[in-house]
């Protein structure tokens, strides 16, 4: 007996998009606001997850062909490489350095290296939960 | 429909160009005249124009309001009353909409309005299975959700 899922794909197409901005947004306002990359990265799982759950696992994987793994090791290597940074500038592991640029469309806008290596944190979180799900769930 | 808006988008820009004044005000100006004008050579288009879908769905939203408040009242007259005398029912509504988005919106309205509740859609997507919290004449339900709601849908779609 296969169910007609129409009102829970259609919602799921709409809702996916405003949890995915929502936890850019999150991911942004990490530096003076509650957020970070590890709530977004959350965030952003849990938009996933309601599409694995509206859809089956072979479409979510068609639609976002990405190696959930191989992403997790990226962002991995980017926060190792944000904090192995400091090694050429002398001072101590971990230093962050930070300065105010003039972007174009942002104006004065404080650029800091911890959120690349947020960023690392963001892949991470999604690229491991994404993994756990699809290990549990696949194979069926 | 969505040439249209994309044309009024265009015809302000170009305005805004021509007058070489970015803001917002001269797009406003410039989007008010594409509109005219879009008005005027309404007959070179396929579609209707598309203030007329606009409206469509304002007035879907009113609808929407009012039945929300009058039925949100029924069920409050059916609570409060002493005796307990309902009908309850589940009845198929056949719908004429085609598209997942129409089926989609034509549930949420009709789960929203309380005292309905949309419990499945049949597979070829022809068939919604609604339960209904007091219904004395089934034909006359179905009859009035078609009326109000699919009417106003279909109306918002039409091309």
């Amino acid at each position: 007996m296969k169910t007609n899922d129409v009102i829970l794909q259609t919602t799921t197409k709409l809702v996916f998009f405003i949890i995915f901005l929502f936890s850019i947004h999150i991911f942004f306002a990490g530096h003076y606001t509650p957020g970070g990359g590890f709530v977004g990265g959350l965030l952003t799982t849990g938009a996933i997850i309601l599409l694995l759950l509206a859809f089956d696992l072979k479409t979510v994987q068609k639609a976002l062909p990405f190696n959930f793994t191989i992403m997790t090791g990226i962002g991995l290597l980017l926060a190792l490489g944000t904090a192995s940074g400091s090694i050429f500038f002398n001072v101590p592991f971990f230093t962050h350095a930070f300065d105010d640029f003039t972007l174009p469309l942002f104006g004065v806008t404080s650029l800091h290296t911890a959120m690349i290596f947020d960023a690392g944190v963001f892949l991470v979180v999604v690229g491991s939960a994404i993994t756990i799900i699809q290990s549990i769930g696949g194979d069926s | 429909m969505a040439f249209q808006i994309l044309l009024n988008f265009f015809i302000a820009v170009v305005w805004m160009f021509m007058n070489s004044s970015l803001t917002a005000s001269t797009f406003i100006v410039g989007y008010l005249i594409g509109l005219i004008m879009i008005i005027i050579t309404r007959r070179f288009f396929k579609s209707r124009l598309y203030v007329w879908r606009l409206w469509a769905m304002i007035k879907l939203i009113l609808l929407f309001a009012k039945e929300l408040t009058l039925s949100n009242i029924s069920v409050l007259l059916l609570i409060i009353r002493p005796k307990l005398n309902i009908q309850p029912s589940i009845f198929a509504l056949p719908t004429e909409l085609k598209e997942d988005w129409e089926i989609t919106l034509l549930s949420s309205l009709i789960t929203l309005t309380p005292g309905t509740i949309v419990l499945h859609v049949s597979s070829d997507q022809r068939m919604l299975y609604i339960h209904a919290i007091d219904v004395d004449d089934v034909d006359e339900a179905i009859d009035s959700i078609k009326n109000s709601f699919e009417k106003a849908i279909l109306e918002v779609s039409r091309g």
